[in-house]
């Protein structure tokens, strides 16, 4: 389709409602009532786009961040929520931002040096400069980190700064990120989703590209680094900006690790590998400072790695950042920052902090008791996470302190806890409104610096955030920034990981507790798969639509089958067979959507989607969606009220697992993950292979044509065994496909054989090159299963009636299928998880049996 | 008096500990009132890794991992410490607490700043009205520091009773209050925090009592352990310590390790291991009066 020129009626139009509040700095209408000329170029095109075609856009981009499954979480032991983006950017001009840059740096350079001398010989504190409580009283301060040696004397390798505009168009400082500061990962989302939701105005801005940057950081981690190995240390899934761990890892090209996986030695850092330790001399930290060692910190129990603060201290491993940089995070510190600046650089200040006045001092504090209705008045130390930190900037006090005499009792106790801060006006940016239009929103942004080897360089870009209320919704939104340029930029992309080029990727690096994930995320996908297929065949011979002989004995059949895998507990299922054919169908109703029982399909599906989460970023983004879909599918319990409801949800399942078992088979590079995940699979398929057969066939007062057709069904493999017999399942060809054929993918034989050409790959345990254990293991598994002769298995034996001798080859297979999960496990998992002793009378935990 | 110290720490586990790395602050501290003969640590098995440092407080820290499989760990820490008398203390004739409280707000001088590090919270000693409120019953306007101090020991010696296995490191010292209940850390962690939340500096002592004291004295609570006491800073005095546990001020019979801002700081032996399963520890500690020369 294509659209009319814009005119200077559709630029009108757009504009017609946009009215900025008096008193305030707009971002795109000047003085003069007119948009500021750097706008020209994207308003322009996005007049001429048309009310239809920005709503699109708009819904674009929420389509683009719901499939990456973007998502943050807003407080402490919050829920994840999906994040927001408005794909109208915020423009900066060039001058502008050179403006802003100079002073951001210097502010970087300061915080650096003001965070070496706090850890090294406090000038600052013995001259006066800071009051001491600043630092004594910040719960960051963790004087175990004095001495600390910082390579190049950069304990803050990266920093991000909240900003807002004055009314006069000048900047504010309103907060300092120093600890580990989050939104980068976010911003680099935004550019991303941005680019793609309005492409042609993306391209018709000459605008700054994000890539640069991450190159000059990762070239600086690189040249510390020393050949060695860097990652990206985080507290796992369940942490409040997991998803940008991951994609931080991902794009710089860095392992992303958790405490588990690494460990000190001899106080060198290493990470636990599928080949053994590996030394790590770079840690992107994401995990909090007071947390990072258990052995001289008092660690959330789980986190951090025993001497990781003196391996730190002693040079061998370069945290970015150094552990105890958030002590200068607080509000408490903004106030003193020009006397810093003079003290430390011998300059002024260039860029201004908001108006603060810290209660430490007492006619600041008087101030802010007298004052407290203008100000905001906070927590000098508090941690707030990205987005809700919003709320504060737009001058919100904290909802506990507003009570004037509570405020009083609070600062006679901690005086130096609080600060109070300056209400302002920031500037207004426009935001696309539901229904296509502009409108103007006061707005916040970040930005971040990072050191590189010439100095602190400025992302040229950021994260503008924009509270919801403003726009008529409850969540934060978000905004790309698109700084200009004068001269011509080259075109760099972002989605390339960095190092692609330059990195040899493989394995080797591997995680083990990563590989452990991988093995549980194939196990867990067979047996969703086998439980799946199970059901499906309940449900369709409940229902009548496939005979199995007479009715009693079927149900029979199918409850042991149940309780065979492990899914019915034998007394639940004498009970229901015993009510009749509608009691088992509720006990299967159960165990397949029943969230709170442990053995239920929807507590599987639950296994894969939390192990899937764990290995996200060795997922492909179409995997992953896969994944997605299939786990929540038990979600659609409102969906199933009939029997045939229930098979159709069953199909869906089916058909999404092959097309994840279809996307890990093409998408997953074939190295020691991929491996231990199929591994995984083969094992459950083999267990569950095992089982069938000992229900159904071991057992010969129940052979019956409808039996051995369930058998085939159930091992994917009636359609193989009618084009190939043309008859009546017999027992010898039956027992002939599902065990012993090795072209048959769902035979036991197959499973084997897999297993024993992955582990031929595997690393061993000993370099001896002998055969190692559980190739040893699955050789003699093997032999067994292909050397069995078929028609002496399927004979009875006198006594008991039953198939004795198939009976044993089952056991040994059942046995030597779990030795064999035991040594993978030994092999390959040893991250075995840490804890603290002490040698002390009074106890660590009122629970520790002594 | 000269003192041969032996603190002894032994772990049995269920299961082989493939690597346990130790920090252990064992080694007695030097100071004016402390000389320290001899030091030594002995640790079976032996340790693949042994360093040494002194931490920020000034404490002597012995950082060491084995990484043979092991069923059983002994440190043993053997010292002979010099204890010599303290100075009289007037407790009277020291300043009105609300000065040295203020003071601390800004120090004005090298030991005073120092002195502020201990004023506020940390990590196991936290600061709430009820521990000021407490303390303010004691700590009356204008009265003395060290008198008040002593006061607010006695109290708690008597209010508290000194009971093992009600409490454990987590325990806060809030609920300490509620329970009047609790051993020497709790005691030593309450006092500390009674005086933080009325903006007094006050330090946390790790150490030891004399095991065996002379006929006709009575064996001093927490002997045969690790003992625990608290400083409190004075101007012109410096440190003055304190034992809540026995209602006095130390002298001759408290041997000290180190000190810092709360039992997190200077906890005597803390490991951390791989494997192991369920785990005994068995704590000696003999503190014996020698007439051995101290040359």
């Amino acid at each position: 389709m294509s659209e009319p020129q814009p005119t200077s009626d559709a630029l009108a139009n757009l504009l017609a409602g946009y009215q900025p509040p008096a008193g305030t700095y707009d971002e795109l209408i000047g003085p003069d009532g007119r948009p500021r000329p750097h706008w020209d170029a994207l308003l322009k095109d996005f007049a001429g786009m048309g009310i239809n075609q920005r709503r699109t856009a708009g819904s674009t981009a929420e389509g683009l961040l719901r499939e990456h499954d973007v998502a943050y979480v807003a407080a402490e032991g919050g829920s994840r929520r999906p994040w927001h983006l408005d794909v109208f950017p915020l423009v900066i001009a060039p001058e502008d931002w050179q403006k802003l840059e100079a002073g951001l740096i210097q502010r970087a350079k300061l915080l650096n040096a003001v965070v070496g001398d706090i850890y090294g010989d406090q000038d600052l504190l013995k001259s006066g400069t800071l009051p001491a409580p600043v630092v004594f009283a910040n719960p960051y301060y963790i004087p175990h980190c004095h001495a600390y040696k910082a390579a190049d004397d950069v304990f803050l390798q990266f920093q991000a700064f909240d900003l807002a505009r004055a009314p006069d168009g000048s900047w504010w400082v309103l907060s300092q990120r120093t600890e580990s500061p989050a939104g980068i990962g976010y911003t680099l989302e935004n550019r991303i989703v941005t680019s793609r939701s309005i492409p042609d105005q993306f391209n018709a801005n000459n605008l700054h590209r994000l890539a640069g940057f991450f190159r000059s950081f990762s070239e600086q981690l690189a040249r510390i680094s020393d050949q060695h190995l860097a990652v990206v240390l985080t507290g796992g899934p369940d942490e409040q900006d997991y998803f940008e761990h991951a994609l931080i890892g991902r794009y710089l090209g860095y392992p992303v690790v958790e405490s588990a996986d690494l460990t000190v030695r001899d106080n060198r850092v290493f990470l636990k590998t599928l080949e053994g330790l590996e030394r790590v001399d770079v840690i992107i930290r994401r995990i909090d400072s007071d947390s990072s060692d258990p052995l001289e910190l008092r660690s959330v129990p789980g986190h951090g790695i025993a001497g990781l603060l003196q391996a730190a201290r002693s040079g061998n491993v370069m945290m970015a950042n150094a552990i105890g940089s958030g002590v200068a995070c607080s509000e408490a510190l903004l106030s003193f920052m020009p006397g810093l600046c003079k003290r430390l650089l011998g300059e002024e200040l260039a860029l201004p902090s908001i108006a603060s006045w810290w209660c430490g001092q007492p006619k600041e504090r008087e101030f802010v008791l007298n004052n407290a209705q203008r100000l905001s008045v906070r927590h000098a130390f508090a941690r707030r996470s990205l987005l809700t930190a919003g709320a504060f900037e737009f001058g919100e006090t904290d909802p506990a302190l507003a009570d004037p005499a509570l405020l009083k009792d609070r600062l006679a106790l901690r005086p130096y806890d609080y600060v109070g801060v300056e209400h302002i006006r920031p500037s207004t940016v426009p935001c696309l409104t539901a229904d296509g239009m502009l409108k103007p929103v006061p707005m916040v942004m970040r930005v971040y610096l990072a050191a590189t080897e010439s100095g602190y360089q400025l992302l040229p870009g950021g994260l503008v955030k924009v509270s919801g209320k403003d726009l008529g919704t409850e969540s934060h939104l978000s905004k790309d920034i698109w700084v200009l340029s004068n001269r011509e930029i080259e075109r760099e992309t972002l989605i390339q990981p960095l190092r692609a080029a330059t990195l040899k990727r493989s394995d080797r690096d591997l995680p083990s507790k990563t590989a452990d994930d991988l093995f549980w995320l194939g196990r867990y996908l067979e047996r969703a798969d086998g439980g799946v297929r199970l059901y499906r065949n309940l449900f369709l011979r409940l229902a009548g639509e496939a005979s199995l002989g007479n009715v009693p004995v079927a149900l029979n059949i199918l409850t042991s089958l149940l309780v065979s895998q492990g899914r019915l507990s034998p007394s639940r299922a004498r009970r229901a067979l015993a009510a009749g054919s509608r009691a088992v169908e509720h006990e299967i109703w159960n165990i397949l959507f029943d969230p709170d029982s442990p053995d239920s399909l929807a507590q599987v599906l639950r296994n894969v989607a939390r192990t899937a989460d764990h290995v996200r970023e060795r997922l492909s983004p179409d995997t992953w969606r896969i994944i997605e879909r299939l786990t929540s599918v038990p979600n659609l319990r409102w969906r199933v009220h009939t029997v045939s409801d229930a098979v159709s949800v069953l199909n869906d399942l089916v058909e999404a697992q092959s097309a994840v078992n279809g996307l890990i088979h093409e998408n997953m590079t074939r190295g020691y993950g991929w491996r231990l995940l199929d591994m995984g699979r083969r094992i459950e398929r083999a267990r569950y292979i095992i089982r069938v057969m000992r229900e159904l066939i071991v057992r010969a007062d129940r052979d019956h044509p409808g039996v051995l057709g369930l058998q085939l069904e159930l091992a994917d493999s009636l359609i193989t065994y009618r084009s190939r017999y043309r008859a009546e399942p017999q027992i010898p060809a039956v027992l002939d496909l599902v065990l012993a054929d090795e072209s048959n993918p769902r035979s036991l034989s197959f499973q084997l054989a897999t297993m024993r050409s992955h582990m031929e790959v595997m690393p061993l345990e000993d370099i001896h090159g002998h055969l190692s254990r559980a190739q040893k293991l699955l050789i003699s598994m093997h032999t067994e299963v292909l050397l069995a002769d078929v028609d002496k298995l399927a004979n009875t034996t006198s006594r008991s009636g039953n198939r004795t001798h198939l009976n044993r080859v089952l056991n040994r297979s059942e046995k030597g299928i779990e030795n064999l999960t035991d040594l993978i496990t030994q092999t390959y998992f040893s991250h075995s998880v840490g804890h603290r002793v002490t040698g002390n009378v009074i106890r660590e935990n009122a629970d520790d049996a002594v | 008096m000269l003192y041969d110290v032996r603190h002894e720490t032994r772990f049995k586990y269920a299961s082989p500990v493939t690597i346990s790395h130790q920090l252990l602050k064992l080694r007695p501290r030097r100071s004016s009132r402390q000389n320290v003969v001899s030091t030594e640590l002995d640790v079976t098995p032996h340790p693949f890794v042994q360093r040494e440092w002194t931490d920020y407080f000034g404490n002597a820290v012995q950082f060491l991992t084995v990484q043979e499989a092991h069923r059983e760990l002994v440190i043993a820490s053997i010292s002979r410490v010099e204890v010599l008398p303290g100075m009289n203390i007037m407790l009277d004739f020291s300043p009105g607490w609300e000065v040295v409280a203020q003071s601390m707000q800004s120090p004005t001088n090298a030991e005073a700043l120092s002195a502020s590090q201990f004023c506020f919270e940390s990590p196991y000693v936290d600061v709430h009205d009820d521990l000021r409120q407490f303390a303010l019953k004691t700590f009356t306007p204008g009265r003395p520091l060290l008198d008040a101090t002593m006061a607010l020991t006695s109290r708690i010696y008597e209010e508290f009773t000194y009971q093992g296995g009600v409490t454990d490191v987590s325990t806060p010292v809030r609920r300490v209050l509620e329970l009047k209940k609790g051993v020497c850390q709790d005691f030593a962690h309450l006092q500390i925090a009674c005086l933080r939340a009325i903006g007094l500096p006050a330090r946390y002592v790790s150490g030891y009592l004399m095991t065996h004291p002379p006929d006709g004295k009575e064996k001093l609570q927490g002997a045969d352990e690790s003992h625990a006491w608290l400083s409190v800073w004075c101007p012109e005095l410096g440190w003055v310590d304190f034992d809540p546990t026995n209602n006095l001020i130390p002298n001759l019979e408290h041997v000290t390790i180190g000190w810092g801002r709360d039992y997190g700081d200077v906890s005597p032996v803390s490991g951390f291991i791989f494997g192991g399963g369920k785990h005994e520890v068995a704590v000696g500690v003999d503190v014996v009066p020698t007439t051995a020369s101290v040359a």
